[in-house]
């Protein structure tokens, strides 16, 4: 089916892949249902809990831990919508089977679906922490809000193996719902819209079987704010989440391709 | 390579460029965030009145917080939390590597001298004091009610203590009211809340861990004074020295123990009971320790930076007791088990006891309680947080909003390393920053070597005239007549059987007040001319603490003829020679008669 791809540079993998991308990306901001509830889902939500309701309290607590987890909130969603919604999508309709017969690596697909999320969780990014830095009054260290953004772009790449999980095995139809009971419930559960801390004591156990919770507490702990696990801890638990998730995926594909 | 990018309108070209001003005008965004105000790290002059610490660690009286900000605001804590909303203005103090305290409080202490500037320079902000004079108490109870600048400890006190006529506590000099029967505990305790004591303190000590048969107050009294205490809705606490009177107390309805026994260790069952009462222990491992001979006197000192020691501190803690009393193990192993049952357990002294020193003893006794199986959390809560509650006294002992800004900022994570606790890195009291290092109070000794020659009566060159001292000071029949002939002091006397210790002559003190201690740094030697009826004597030298601790005392004997004697000054047991409160020439020893002159003593 597939082009021998081994014959070419690394040059060559390279544009293949950003010009993925960056189609990739241009479908997905001109698809307004899934650009827009993404990007303002997580300003929303911060404008209305970290700005407007602690508008002058004595403490900044409050705006700068959901500053982290309205971060990887804002992530979470092109990554795990991208892969598991669009990936489902076009597979269902064909899109995918077409894209195989291109030389394309698959490398570089993966590649583009992973970039997408990233551009659009930059996106997210930037306009929350100009939020919080403007309009909630946070303030970090220099290094702090970049080790903040490192993380919580870096969160990409796990949800996007959630969502590349999901999409492997769920039809079209299904994929929409499955995403968004997964996307909901791993929020919720792993303190991304209130703090952990708040969710009764086996809930708050229970938060370590969600890639999410260990990507929050990564990003608190660049600002002071995490539960004072071990750093490879959590390293340790998204290492191996992911790599479940990646079976996973390997395994719908087989099944896929050997129909 | 393929066509795609050769076509000029090819994406390919653009994208680069646009890529390049997408991530430009990310970092650039990162970079114009706002960060917070510079903060000055602890070492140059702290703030006061209104700042904070930030990023630091505190320690809120239970348990340690990590990366807290704390805000002081006119003499009280504003607010605690993680990454407060402050004034740009308002001055910080960069906490990172640091722990916050709430100031410590020693449960155990005895109030002379300059115990309260001591303690504070330690971190010790608030001594439980449990046995004074009640008049002193009382000049000193009103700071604690005043937020304004101070260089002293607040102190709460039992005052006058409870305890029979000659009894363990009468012995110090201070007169103290005893009782002797049941019937005269109400008007004791409503006569000691009259006085304003902030809780009764009782002594049942019979002498018979150290060999000796003190007078103490019977089972029947002791249990009538802690009714009538209640009655009073004031706390009653007890001195016992062996267990079996701890566990009497226990079943008369004591509310605390001020010391830990050290003849015995407790069985687990007697522990339960004592936490299934709520009563509290004040062990003072640090003078059971010290009583052992095993004082942290040493370790103490080693960890600390000399000039912030007073001459007091060095001197108490350099002291030893004449000899071994009890088992630091057994105390020790006590303290483990009651503290393993629940019993609330707190830091206290009995500073100035030999071998301990005020406020630098607690940072001893935290690391003795730790050695006792208490975490560095459980041992600094015995200090502060549990301290507090134990008697009732808000405000204090937490580091939380709305109390009073008396904070101890530590180099170092206490959490891990409780013996960093002496690296002090800024003392706060009401607010305002206590200065760390001990300032001389004391007068300066006038440029004169020559105290006296007597050739104009028994004056002296400087300080108070010549005048008797003998053991009737102190209940005692000793006595002494002093009188200047032919250029000498002649001192005669007699000693006589009626007090512990036999003592009677001559005594001078330097500065304007009796037993004042007055600066010599830099003297060497005291030299005096004496002659006499052949007796043993001594020279005695009091210190920074003449009240509280014995002289160093040093003998010579008066021969019939004129003799000179010099004796250096660091011949005298203390701490500091350079520090001197009084200088006497006595008999001493076994009863007799006694004459001696004196001529040409001299400081130099």
């Amino acid at each position: 089916m597939t082009v021998d791809t081994a014959r070419h540079g690394l040059l060559w993998h390279l544009r293949i892949a950003l010009l993925e991308t960056r189609f990739q990306f241009l479908s997905s901001l001109r698809l307004p249902a899934f650009a827009v509830p993404t990007l303002l889902f997580p300003l929303f939500f911060y404008f209305f809990f970290a700005v407007l309701f602690q508008a002058g309290g004595p403490s900044l607590t409050g705006p700068t831990y959901m500053l982290a987890t309205y971060g990887v909130f804002g992530v979470l969603a092109p990554s795990i919508f991208g892969f598991g919604v669009g990936l489902a999508q076009e597979r269902d309709t064909g899109a995918l089977l077409l894209k195989r017969t291109t030389p394309m690596p698959t490398a570089a697909y993966l590649f583009a679906r992973v970039g997408t999320a990233a551009i659009f969780g930059a996106v997210v990014v930037l306009l929350l922490f100009l939020l919080a830095g403007f309009a909630a009054g946070v303030e970090l260290h220099r290094g702090q809000w970049f080790s903040l953004a490192g993380v919580v772009l870096a969160a990409a790449l796990p949800f996007s193996a959630v969502g590349l999980a999901i999409g492997a095995w769920a039809k079209q139809q299904a994929a929409v719902a499955v995403v968004n009971l997964v996307f909901i419930a791993m929020s919720v559960l792993s303190g991304l819209w209130f703090p952990i801390s708040m969710l009764p004591g086996f809930l708050q156990d229970f938060a370590n079987v969600f890639p999410a919770y260990h990507l929050g507490q990564l990003a608190l702990r660049t600002i002071d704010l995490d539960l004072g696990r071990p750093l490879w801890f959590h390293l340790a638990l998204l290492a191996g989440q992911t790599a479940v998730c990646l079976a996973v995926a390997a395994a719908g594909f087989r099944r896929f391709s050997g129909r | 390579m393929t066509g795609m990018a050769g076509d000029e309108r090819s994406p390919w070209r653009r994208d680069p460029w646009i890529a390049a001003v997408a991530v430009a005008v990310f970092a650039g965004v990162l970079m114009v965030l706002p960060v917070p105000e510079p903060a000055d790290p602890p070492g140059g002059p702290l703030p006061e009145t209104n700042f904070a610490v930030v990023n630091v660690t505190v320690f809120d009286g239970e348990e340690f917080r990590p990366h807290r900000d704390v805000r002081v605001e006119d003499g009280r804590i504003r607010a605690v939390g993680q990454r407060l909303r402050l004034p740009d203005d308002l001055p910080r103090v960069d906490g990172r590597g640091h722990t916050l305290l709430p100031g410590l409080i020693d449960a155990h202490t005895h109030t002379y001298g300059m115990v309260l500037n001591d303690s504070l320079r330690f971190g010790v902000t608030t001594v439980f004091d449990q046995f004074t004079q009640p008049s002193l108490a009382a000049m000193k109870r009103p700071a604690r009610e005043s937020l304004a600048r101070t260089d002293e400890a607040d102190l709460f006190s039992a005052g006058n203590l409870a305890t029979a006529p000659g009894g363990h506590g009468t012995q110090f000099g201070v007169p103290v009211e005893t009782l002797t029967s049941p019937g005269e505990a109400p008007a004791f305790v409503a006569a000691r809340k009259e006085e304003g004591a902030d809780w009764i303190k009782i002594v049942w000590e019979d002498g018979g861990t150290f060999g000796a048969d003190i007078p103490t107050l019977d089972r029947e009294t002791i249990a009538a004074v802690i009714e009538a205490a209640h009655a009073e809705e004031l706390l009653a606490v007890i001195h016992v020295s062996t267990l079996e009177h701890g566990l009497a107390a226990l079943d008369m309805g004591i509310d605390g123990l001020v010391h830990v026994w050290g003849d015995e260790v407790i069985s687990e069952a007697d522990a339960a009971r004592f936490a299934e009462a709520g009563v509290f222990v004040i062990p003072t491992l640090s003078v059971r320790v010290a009583a052992a001979g095993e004082s942290m006197g040493p370790e103490l000192l080693e960890a600390t930076e000399p000039e912030h020691v007073s001459p007091m501190q060095r001197q108490t803690l350099a002291q030893t007791f004449p000899r071994p009393v009890g088992s630091s193990e057994a105390a020790v192993e006590s303290v483990r088990r009651l503290h393993a049952a629940g019993v609330r357990i707190l830091a206290g002294t009995d500073a100035p006891n030999p071998g301990t020193g005020f406020g630098i003893s607690m940072h001893g006794e935290m690391r003795l309680l730790e050695r006792a199986g208490l975490s560095a959390a459980e041992a600094l809560a015995a200090a502060t947080g549990v301290a507090a509650d134990a008697f009732g006294i808000e405000d204090r002992g937490r580091l939380a909003r709305g109390r009073i800004a008396d904070l101890l900022l530590v180099a170092g994570d206490l959490e891990n390393d409780l013996s960093r606790s002496t690296a002090i890195a800024g003392v706060w009291k009401d607010g305002f920053p206590v200065e760390a290092a001990w300032v001389a109070s004391y007068p300066k000794a006038p440029d004169l070597y020559l105290i006296s020659d007597f050739m104009d009566g028994v004056e002296a060159s400087f300080g108070l005239d010549w005048q008797e001292t003998a053991d009737s000071l102190r209940g005692g029949s000793s006595h002494a007549t002093l009188s200047a002939r032919d250029g000498a002091l002649h001192v005669e006397g007699a000693l006589v059987p009626g007090f512990v210790f036999l003592w009677a002559g001559a005594i001078w003190s330097p500065g304007e007040e009796r037993l004042q201690p007055v600066d010599f740094t830099g003297r060497q030697v005291v030299r005096f001319r004496v002659r006499g009826d052949g007796g043993d004597y001594a020279v005695q030298l009091f210190g920074a603490a003449p009240q509280s601790t014995a002289p160093g005392s040093v003998p010579f004997t008066a021969p019939p003829e004129w003799t000179e004697v010099e004796i250096p000054l660091e011949r005298f047991e203390s701490a500091n020679p350079g520090i001197i409160a009084g200088l006497s020439f006595v008999a001493t020893g076994d009863p007799r008669e006694f004459a001696f002159e004196l001529d040409d003593v001299e400081i130099r």
